[in-house]
């Protein structure tokens, strides 16, 4: 089942963000009478605007008359749909009107729609809810005129990491905190993509989440940022990479590293706007304060110099380091946690302190030392490095 | 063999706190608490690497918990662990099965503790008061001021300190005459000098000295001093200066990623090889040093760090 189903507030109070709206629709509807305006609820997606109206008809005892958009197809059929409604024919309890994607409510298929639907909203004799993403459009206006609007914000991402560990938690599932970060970056204030996204990741898969049109892949976006002609149009070039904090400090750490040509004192402050931004998401990391997250374009912005032509690098290695990190890396940390314990000893005690002189002594020919053959290699490899 | 009987560290580690050199502040205390193990609070050992805290630590264990001591001591690495939640997990499950034995509680030693985030330290209260009624903690840092107030509020803190030059001379003689090695005392003069009362680095740079031809002389005590990796960068402070970041930065992510030493680590001997060389902007040196310990500690990425420190020291070149 999907998280964002399954975890449907099941009331207002469960709900999270925009606190003090929700507590003024209550009140709104609390106060209702025959000739109050309706309510238009704007809001970006994903941020309860639906479930608050569900919410609030099932608490006050209506029940709910939806409509959304799709179903809109003319005046004639709006009238079909509401006429009944507004005599109480058939219904359980008295019936409350919510219009669902107002702001969907156009074009050549919904010709005469909008109008019917404000026509509507001034008869009324039952309560009018409206849900729409904005009402900036023109076809919006009639409605705004004619109903009392309250706006949704995004939920702030504090929030988001609030409600996805408590969520994380009732599934009994652990994703790791840089994960967490990028799921609530990705999400922008969204509540129903972050339980997408959190959910998918929770089944092992990560996708794709550079769906959204006009978003860039690293490359595409360091990339652009390098080659920009502003350090305005750098900062733009990284807004439109995917959310991934770690990604974006990385490519631009790995690229400034990996660049052949570049003066050392150019290169030095480069590397402190990054040393910058990556204090910042230790920061975020510790403190959970995501609104932080908004400085980090701005930060590694500073980063920028214009034509220096410097290519996206995605390590910030060479490959042999890269195959040296990944093999003789583990194998030494294998050795460490089997021997380094008898030396009440950690892995890196182990590894940076006694290891050297084991390896000299057994090269010396100065000691005999039993251990696994698994680590013979390791050790062979290693002695030839020993000076 | 196994390593533990060759190496001459461990085959001469101390068995008893009596047995130990240096530390006698700390030393009398501690004696107190084998004589009087209820009176023992948790404690909180810091000070250098390799002057005896992990040493005093499985000693003062040993001394009050008898025969039973191995199965009544946990021995947690705290760097290691990376996670918390390991570190609970296996305290968890050791504080809940009985002593085994007549003893006063169990004991938990927890090394390095100042590499853990101060997130894991807040954890860690949490688990050290849990855990307070049948275990006690011996926390080891080599850097106190890393370690979160409420954790030292709860310790009675140790302060251990560099082992005194007669102490190791003598310690590294005793040990020569009981392995039949080859010595002159110029040789440990000289290693002494590379330790900086490190006794751990003493013993290491003997046994290799040892195993050199003409045994452990003042040539062979510098060949051997050199071995340990966290000399390295002595070397990546020079390229770093010379402006060879790029193959600095190699040794450096060598460091931190193939033999895991912790950034932290990689600052405090860097901090030391810039004292032992002399640069005549060593005061700017310095300063960018500090700079990113303090950067290294609230960023994200030791190697992000670590990394623009070199390109600054790259900038401002040696004097
Ligand atoms: N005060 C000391 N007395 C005797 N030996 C010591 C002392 N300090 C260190 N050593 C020697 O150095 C090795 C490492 O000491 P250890 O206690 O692990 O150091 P630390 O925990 O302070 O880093 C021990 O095995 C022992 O051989
Ligand atoms: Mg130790």
């Amino acid at each position: 089942m999907m998280w964002s189903e399954s975890y449907r507030p099941k009331s207002i109070g469960e709900m999270v963000g925009n606190e003090k709206v929700r507590a003024e629709l209550a009140t709104w509807l609390a106060t209702w009478k025959k000739g109050t305006k309706p309510a238009l609820i704007v809001g970006p997606p994903g941020t309860g605007k639906t479930t608050m109206a569900t919410l609030l008809a099932s608490q006050f005892g209506y029940s709910v008359v939806g409509i959304n958009a799709s179903d809109v197809r003319s005046k004639s059929r709006l009238n079909e749909i509401l006429e009944p409604v507004m005599g109480n024919a058939g219904l359980a309890g008295p019936a409350l009107i919510f219009v669902d994607e107002a702001d969907g409510i156009h074009g050549r298929s919904d010709y005469g729609g909008a109008g019917a639907l404000s026509l509507i909203l001034k008869q009324a004799t039952v309560p009018v809810i409206l849900a729409a993403n904005s009402d900036a459009s023109d076809k919006m206006r009639a409605i705004v005129k004619a109903s009392t609007v309250f706006r949704f914000g995004k939920v702030p991402p504090r929030l988001l990491g609030v409600y996805l560990k408590e969520i994380l938690g009732r599934q009994g599932v652990t994703i790791g905190p840089g994960t967490i970060i990028n799921i609530i970056s990705e999400s922008r204030g969204d509540i129903r993509a972050m339980f997408n996204l959190a959910q998918s990741f929770a089944h092992g898969f990560s996708p794709e989440v550079a769906r959204t049109e006009g978003y860039k892949t690293p490359e595409e976006a360091i990339t652009a940022f390098f080659g920009a002609g502003s350090r305005d149009e750098a900062r733009r070039a990284l807004e439109s990479m995917r959310g991934d904090i770690r990604e974006k400090i990385s490519g631009i750490y790995s690229s400034i590293a990996s660049a052949k040509t570049l003066d050392l004192r150019r290169a030095a402050k480069m590397m402190r706007a990054v040393s910058d931004a990556d204090m910042l998401h230790g920061r975020i990391m510790r403190t959970q304060q995501w609104r932080l997250l908004r400085y980090l374009d701005a930060l590694l912005a500073s980063a920028f110099e214009p034509k220096l032509g410097i290519p996206y690098s995605k390590f910030s290695v060479s490959w042999p380091l890269l195959n040296r990190i990944r093999w003789d890396g583990n194998a030494i940390k294998a050795f460490a946690e089997s021997v380094g314990p008898h030396l009440h000893a950690s892995r890196s005690e182990f590894a940076v302190l006694h290891m050297p002189y084991i390896l000299a002594c057994i090269k010396l020919g100065a000691a005999e030392i039993d251990v696994e053959d698994e680590h013979a290699d390791i050790i062979k490899k290693e002695s030839e490095r020993i000076k | 063999m196994a390593v533990q009987g060759v190496m001459w560290v461990e085959k001469y580690r101390p068995r008893t706190l009596g047995d130990m050199v240096g530390q006698e502040n700390v030393l009398g205390s501690l004696l107190a608490f084998v004589k009087k193990p209820a009176d023992m609070p948790h404690l909180l050992f810091t000070g250098s690497p390799g002057i005896g805290k992990t040493t005093a630590a499985v000693c003062l264990s040993r001394s009050i918990l008898g025969d039973s001591w191995r199965d009544n001591t946990l021995e947690l690495n705290a760097s290691d662990e990376r996670g918390i939640g390991m570190v609970r997990e296996r305290i968890k499950k050791f504080s809940k099965f009985v002593g085994i034995g007549d003893i006063p509680f169990k004991v938990i030693i927890l090394d390095e503790a100042d590499e853990m985030t101060a997130d894991a330290q807040t954890a860690l209260r949490r688990i050290i008061e849990d855990a307070a009624a049948y275990c006690r903690f011996i926390i080891i840092a080599n850097n106190i001021s890393k370690i979160i107030a409420p954790i030292q509020s709860r310790c009675a803190v140790f302060r251990f300190t560099s082992v005194p030059k007669e102490c190791v001379t003598e310690r590294l003689a005793e040990i020569a005459k009981s392995e039949k090695a080859k010595f002159v005392s110029e040789g440990i003069d000289t290693i002494y000098e590379y330790s900086n009362g490190d006794l751990r680095h003493a013993i290491n740079t003997m046994q290799a000295a040892a195993a050199l031809d003409g045994g452990i002389n003042k040539a062979n005590a510098k060949k051997a001093a050199g071995i340990t990796k966290s000399s390295a960068v002595d070397e990546i402070l020079k390229l770093a200066l010379a402006g060879k970041v790029a193959q600095a930065r190699d040794s450096v992510i060598e460091l931190l990623r193939v033999y895991g030493m912790s950034g932290a680590d990689i600052l405090r001997n860097l901090n030391m090889a810039v004292n032992r060389a002399s640069y005549d902007n060593a005061i700017d040196i310095v300063r960018i040093i500090s700079e990113y310990d303090y950067r290294i500690l609230v960023g994200a990425s030791p190697e992000i760090q670590l990394s623009a420190m070199l390109y600054e020291l790259g900038a401002l070149g040696s004097k």
